[in-house]
């Protein structure tokens, strides 16, 4: 299911360089103390699934919008370029992972593959069923 | 069991444990868990467990009801874990022994994560028949 981001206003504001020089007004709280910083020092993990996106980007000048998985949220991000390499970043969360036990993991890790069906890597998300079918089935 | 018996297990399981009274009330917290339960003390376990009455209830059930060890390999809050329950005169001490935690970072982590998994429960029932080892199903729906 395709879902189109709809903020009006963008979360942050990367420079050429991904460090973070704007934070949107519903974003101060969280992203207004990482100001300055470099995004992929700020969330671990995160560049490899990121920023090829982003730089599809800034090369094509176009506007690129995809659903990404990252530390238990699904999320999709609008990524528009400006100048001088600056990109404007809008965001939504579709989902998260529930934790608490191993029904609501299987019931929401389902839900957040479909989520991520039209565009995240085939690979990916063929491996994260293979290996919950193999929970399920060792437990059985 | 005898009360040297429950001490030599005591001392060999992990240092990370509860004692509980027969209501599940907290009544000691290992100097291991002080910091992560320590707060709790006094309180009614599964109050601030939610969900996990189902999930760690059998063990501790098959421990009181049988007066000997029980052990079960549970999923619960992102984490596996082998829990050991012992009861004794003082109440039922439950160790927790930390497996592998979900590492949710990206898909591919937490493919790994689930496998590491699936490779824990694997290696469990190739080295231990004993049926207490296969309460990981009580944790599935």
């Amino acid at each position: 299911m395709a879902v189109t981001v709809g903020q009006q206003t963008p979360l942050v504001v990367l420079d050429e360089g991904d460090r973070i020089v704007g934070v949107g007004p519903g974003a101060e709280s969280r992203f207004g103390p990482l100001l300055g910083e470099i995004v992929w020092d700020c969330y671990p993990g995160s560049e490899a699934l990121f920023k090829p996106h982003y730089d599809a980007a800034r090369t094509s000048g176009e506007q690129v919008e995809f659903a990404q998985f990252y530390d238990g949220n699904v999320v999709r991000v609008r990524a528009v370029p400006g100048t001088g390499g600056r990109l404007e970043l809008y965001w939504q969360r579709l989902g998260r992972l529930d934790t608490l036990t191993l029904e609501s993991l299987l019931e929401t890790l389902e839900e957040s593959l479909e989520m991520l069906a039209v565009e995240s890597s085939a690979a990916e998300r063929a491996g994260a069923r293979r290996a919950l079918r193999l929970v399920e089935g060792g437990g059985r | 069991m005898s009360t040297e018996a429950l001490d030599v297990q005591r001392r060999a399981a992990s240092y990370a444990y509860v004692v509980l009274d027969e209501q599940d009330r907290i009544v000691h917290v290992s100097t291991a868990l002080h910091s992560e339960l320590g707060h709790w003390a006094g309180h009614v376990l599964w109050d601030h467990l939610p969900g996990a009455r189902d999930v760690y209830g059998p063990c501790f059930a098959e421990a009181r009801t049988s007066g000997g060890a029980a052990e079960a390999t549970v999923f619960y809050a992102g984490r596996l874990k082998r829990i050991t329950a012992i009861p004794g005169a003082d109440g039922l001490a439950v160790h927790f022994e930390e497996l592998v935690e979900l590492d949710l970072t990206s898909l591919a982590s937490l493919t790994r994560s689930l496998e590491a998994i699936e490779d824990v429960l694997a290696a469990r029932e190739h080295a231990q028949p004993d049926p207490r080892a296969r309460a990981f199903p009580r944790a599935l729906p």
